[in-house]
């Protein structure tokens, strides 16, 4: 895939979304506007609650917004049907999630070659999905289910799996709040080259200073609201360096 | 090797909760096997009682004068009967065909009477034909074609007229110009053991009978056919074969009420297979709806991975689909099982029924066996898997109709 600079790929004007919960309404959102081009490595930071899951779930077509209208690749959300936002998802995102969430009783290379099935991928995904392993240094588990992998080998799959199907962008919900500094690193800096190699888009919500100095661009949520959207160059140190830094 | 992935994790996904899975092939294999045998009983009686009836002298086809339909009287006789026997010997897949007349007769010997339907048989083709005459005791001996002023009746009409093997008997009956009277011989004493039809048999040759009442031909002409399943086809084929002033009756135009009594047991057989079904696949769908429920997490990912509606009912589906033939699986090994040894052995009815095996006129055989045949493969999977996907409908609407992001907010 060739990196497209600039390209519109997510644009969100003015979105609410309220949770019914029981009589009581309880707004996550309140209004955020937010442009996610082409190539970006944004992270959305902010405190728990700020709202950063749903808004991640919302550019990510899993959820409709109460009002507001986002579009993703020029597609309407609101008006898609289910389907359609799951052809979506299928074909153009990828979602990475905080407790990896592979399947359990698939192996690593049969969670990526089910993505590849998902979308009408013929007897070829088997080689398709191999080949995403052995890119991201992965085909040695290929053949293991994810009770036999480390937090960080799951992870690490997980991604192989949601970038798999070659998406435009791909939707990290707090990817490192599992895993050590070391393990971290190995996946901030595979994700990162996966951006700058392939131009997959990423956003990640996080509050992992880690994922936040890798970042080219960070939107800082609080209480609903953008209260911060800064373009940053990224550093090169690593987790361990930044660590140090930090005490 | 499964070469889809989605069937590997259906099927891996069934082994997450071992004895769940297990508990369900067996509830699922144990309604199945009830119904299994409850149909190889029902069915099997139902092939006895037919074969019953049609070789207790009803036969499966019988041609009689049209007009017969409307008036039942046994003094109408079949017009053209030449033409009609050719037919019905000409037809393929017949067994034994033979002819009978009726006549409505009151026998007297000193100062008893009682009144019978006297029968006028062809003795050859009514042996090979009736099972009454083939199976019951007789004391003397039956009917030979030439036989004239000979009567065979039966042990308890023998009893309640006070008469013995070569006495004779007055025989009065209406015939083509009044009453006629007649005197027979008592040729053989006709004993089935059954109370209904000894009291009531009373065979004489058919140019005997006819020659008291001054009638010609017979009144009805039977056919035996070689396979019941070809009783609508053969049917149709003498429809168009016999002369105009004729009709053809199956043994179900016969014998409406006992046909009658047949089908109301089929029904009431796939009424309770139809309850036990539903009784299994509520079961199902309540181990099938926690299952779902358990992994709402992950269907929610692989829903945000970009699962369509359709590929998660197919995944349910097939989840289903392999419990349904394990279930399968198990009710032949138990249901097979029972419905052979039904097959093979029989359920002997005198333990229940006594000595008496008769309906009406129908002698019945003491045992019934199962019907046994490959139609038990297909059976209990039709049925297994019909109870189980019906059964995972609900759970996998409910899958689909969840929110994913709902799902995975809340975990």
């Amino acid at each position: 895939m060739k990196k497209t600079q600039n390209s519109l790929l997510v644009s969100a004007r003015d979105i609410k979304k309220i949770y019914q919960v029981g009589k009581v309404e309880a707004p996550a959102l309140r209004g955020i506007s937010l442009d996610v081009t082409s190539g970006d490595f944004l992270a959305i930071v902010g405190p728990s609650g700020s709202g950063k899951t749903t808004l991640l779930n919302l550019l990510g077509a899993l959820d409709v917004p109460t009002s507001g209208s986002i579009k993703v690749l020029d597609n309407d959300l609101s008006r898609m049907s289910r389907r359609k936002r799951a052809d979506l998802r299928l074909k153009f995102l990828g979602f990475v999630f905080q407790a990896y969430n592979l399947v359990p009783v698939l192996t690593a290379l049969e969670n990526v070659e089910f993505v590849l099935e998902l979308q009408g991928v013929g007897t070829e995904r088997t080689g398709q999905a191999m080949n995403v392993l052995e890119q991201l240094g992965l085909s040695e588990f290929a053949n293991r289910r994810p009770n036999e992998l480390s937090g960080g080998q799951q992870q690490r799959v997980a991604v192989a799996r949601a970038v798999a199907s070659k998406p435009k962008l791909v939707l990290a919900d707090e990817p490192t709040a599992n895993l050590d500094g070391e393990n971290a690193e190995t996946l901030l800096t595979m994700m990162r080259r996966l951006n700058e190699d392939q131009g997959i888009t990423f956003v990640f919500s996080t509050h992992d200073p880690r994922v936040v100095a890798h970042a080219g661009r960070v939107v800082t949520l609080v209480d609903g609201r953008i209260s911060k959207d800064e373009a940053k160059s990224r550093s090169t140190l690593s987790a361990e360096q930044l660590k140090a830094q930090k005490e | 090797m499964i070469r889809k992935v989605s069937v590997r994790y259906a099927f891996r996904s069934l082994f997450r909760q071992p004895r769940r899975t297990i508990l369900s092939v067996i509830g699922i294999g144990i309604g199945v096997a009830m119904a299994l045998f409850a149909t190889s009983w029902i069915s099997g009686a139902a092939k006895m009682q037919i074969r019953a009836a049609v070789e207790s002298g009803t036969g499966h086809l019988r041609i009689v004068p049209r007009r017969w339909l409307d008036k039942h009287e046994n003094t109408l006789r079949i017009g053209d009967w030449r033409e009609a026997e050719k037919a019905a010997r000409a037809l393929s897949g017949v067994d034994v065909v033979t002819m009978r007349a009726r006549g409505n007769a009151l026998l007297a010997f000193g100062n008893r009477t009682a009144g019978v339907e006297m029968v006028g048989v062809e003795p050859e083709t009514e042996k090979q034909l009736s099972r009454i005459v083939q199976r019951a005791q007789l004391e003397g001996r039956y009917l030979e074609p030439n036989d004239s002023g000979k009567v065979v009746i039966g042990r308890v009409l023998a009893e309640r007229l006070d008469v013995a093997l070569d006495d004779e008997l007055y025989v009065t009956l209406s015939g083509r110009d009044g009453m006629r009277s007649a005197m027979l011989v008592i040729a053989g004493l006709l004993d089935t053991g059954t109370t209904d039809i000894d009291s009531s048999f009373c065979h004489v040759t058919l140019d005997e009978l006819n020659k008291i009442t001054g009638y010609e031909g017979p009144g009805e002409i039977t056919l035996l056919l070689k396979n019941h399943q070809q009783l609508q086809d053969l049917k149709t084929e003498l429809v168009d074969k016999i002369p105009p002033d004729s009709a053809v009756m199956t043994w179900r135009d016969i014998n409406p009420s006992f046909a009658a009594g047949i089908e109301s047991d089929r029904a009431f057989t796939k009424i309770l297979i139809v309850i036990i079904v539903i009784v299994v696949a509520l079961g199902i769908a309540g181990a099938q709806l926690t299952a779902i429920l358990e992994r709402r997490h992950e269907l929610a990912i692989l829903t945000a991975l970009g699962m369509k509606g359709r590929q998660l009912i197919s995944l349910i589906v097939i989840e289903a689909c392999i419990v349904g033939l394990g279930g399968a699986v198990t009710a032949l090994l138990f249901g097979g099982a029972a419905a052979y040894q039904l097959a093979t052995k029989g359920v002997d009815l005198a333990t229940f029924m006594g000595e008496d095996f008769s309906f009406g006129n129908i002698l019945f055989d003491p045992t019934v066996y199962g019907d046994f045949g490959p139609w038990l493969v297909w059976y209990s999977l039709v049925i297994a898997e019909a109870a189980t996907i019906v059964a995972s409908l609900y759970p996998a609407w409910l899958a689909v109709k969840t929110n994913p992001a709902d799902s995975l907010r809340t975990v």
